[in-house]
């Protein structure tokens, strides 16, 4: 039934306008794992505080971030807070809804490093005159990295993958974005989006390559 | 004697072997007994749902009249504005009644019929903008719904003009959602649409304030392009439906108002 006469040269024609919008799929992936560390840190750091409001805030997050989905994380970035008046442009609110479902994932992965982290260390590193402060920054910290760093690589593929959620708030610049406009002008659905995927496919590919050379050149024990 | 009985068989032959092949789409959807409709259920008065889910609107009771001709009953796909072709080339729906334009880019990929329907553009400014007329858009945010025919006029308009932004949303809904909230001042789309947007008053603070100087959107049927038959048929079905007057009377049903002309005078179709 399938009845359509494939126009690759059409597509072709489009593929640096496409690369251009890759580009900033990367970016936006790239940017939203670094705010979405650096939030995930702050979240272990809250739930191990004991403070009853820091840890309910870390868990109300990481529930809502991991147990919603990321359409609707990124949708509420752009048209929820737009009803308060708050207006986050498709680029702010894709990148705040990522960071946003990267945090809540990253999270968990910490805690699961965490518990594999005897607890003997932190103790040991107490009696040896460290503060608190000094022994999760010294001893936990970096080995948690680590156990969660391929875990984390994961969290980054699937960044790259959301970001094709950005059209449902207006995103035309990235990769989807720009697949979405060419497809429309021209109707040739099914070339765009076959290339689209394959550019997709090779920028995960890369990611992953790259995460595990560079676990091997940091992790060596 | 002998001849002419190896070519009757020869004949006969032929006839059984090719006979099935000459079936086209017109015949399979006439066999099958149901015509399905590709149909935007998101672009009032053209294609929404009433109260009770069911499908209404211009492009559905077209879809319906369609269905009465050919003696068949009418299934009605909704398909958003991206979806429709792939749901023709995947053989989900026989034909599409889902007010696309009939641009010479996309009629490389589907078949059209001569236009069935013609849409004026107009803007729709939020009232906070200061937006009054098409030219006072330049350097402001604006959106249209993604795949439509003003979206992509008015994304080359904003290119042209070298400031402001544009932004696709994926439905007619979002665009006027985010309109009322301000995250763009102002959206260009079918003065139809327009109109029964700001009537509905499910969004406020906003309001018509003009026409878009962009050529009279002529919408069509599709079919598949080598459709021939099947797009004879769309063809004459069309024109039926306006010399019958059924034309006048659905628009005045679902629109109301001045008859656009779906002819251009000076050419042929």
């Amino acid at each position: 039934m399938f009845n359509y006469t494939f126009h690759w040269n059409q597509a072709f024609k489009a593929l640096p306008q496409m690369l251009d919008g890759a580009v900033v799929t990367l970016q936006i992936a790239l940017l939203s794992m670094a705010i979405g560390l650096a939030c995930a840190i702050a979240l272990t750091l809250f739930r191990l505080s004991g403070n009853r409001i820091l840890g309910g805030f870390a868990t109300a997050w990481v529930e809502v971030a991991r147990n919603t989905p990321a359409l609707f994380q990124i949708y509420m970035a752009h048209f929820g807070l737009g009803n308060f008046g708050i207006h986050l442009s498709p680029y702010v609110a894709l990148l705040a809804g990522i960071a946003f479902n990267n945090a809540g994932y990253l999270a968990e992965n910490f805690r699961g490093a965490l518990k594999a982290i005897p607890d003997t260390q932190t103790r040991s590193a107490r009696s040896l005159g460290m503060t608190s402060m000094q022994a999760f920054g010294y001893i936990v910290l970096p080995q948690m990295l680590r156990i969660a760093f391929l875990p984390a690589t994961n969290q980054m593929i699937w960044a790259i993958l959301m970001t094709s959620l950005g059209v449902t708030v207006g995103m035309n610049t990235d990769l989807a974005g720009v697949t979405q406009a060419l497809n429309a002008v021209s109707f040739r659905t099914f070339e765009f989006f076959a290339l689209a995927a394959v550019i997709y496919y090779v920028i995960a590919k890369i990611v992953t390559l790259a995460a595990r050379l560079f676990a091997a050149r940091m992790f060596r024990y | 004697m002998k001849n002419s009985t190896v070519f009757a068989f020869g004949l006969a032959a032929a006839l059984a072997t090719t006979g099935p092949a000459f079936a086209d789409k017109l015949d399979d959807i006439i066999a099958s007994g149901t015509l399905r409709c590709a149909v935007v259920l998101d672009f009032p008065p053209m294609g929404a749902r009433d109260e009770n889910n069911n499908a209404i609107g211009f492009d559905v009771d077209y879809c319906n009249d369609l269905a009465a001709a050919l003696g068949v009953t009418a299934e009605i796909v909704e398909t958003p504005f991206p979806e429709r072709i792939p749901a023709l080339m995947s053989g989900r729906v026989d034909v599409g009644v889902a007010s696309t334009s009939d641009t010479l880019e996309r009629a490389k990929t589907v078949g059209m019929s001569i236009p069935y329907f013609a849409f004026e553009m107009a803007v729709t400014a939020n009232e906070q903008s200061g937006i009054k007329s098409f030219e006072d858009m330049k350097g402001k945010t604006v959106g249209a719904t993604a795949g439509t025919f003003e979206a992509i006029a008015l994304e080359k308009q904003v290119k042209e003009w070298g400031e402001g932004e544009f932004r696709p949303y994926q439905t007619q809904a979002d665009v006027f959602l985010a309109l009322s909230q301000g995250q763009i001042d102002a959206t260009v789309s079918t003065s139809t649409v327009a109109q029964s947007n700001v009537k509905s008053g499910k969004f406020s603070g906003i309001s018509v304030v003009g026409k878009a100087p962009f050529d009279i959107d002529y919408v069509a049927l599709f079919a598949n392009r080598e459709e021939y038959g099947l797009l004879n048929y769309l063809n004459l079905f069309v024109n039926q439906q306006v010399r019958t007057g059924r034309y006048a009377e659905l628009y005045e049903k679902w629109v109301g108002g001045e008859l656009p002309d779906l002819t251009i005078s000076g050419v042929y179709r």
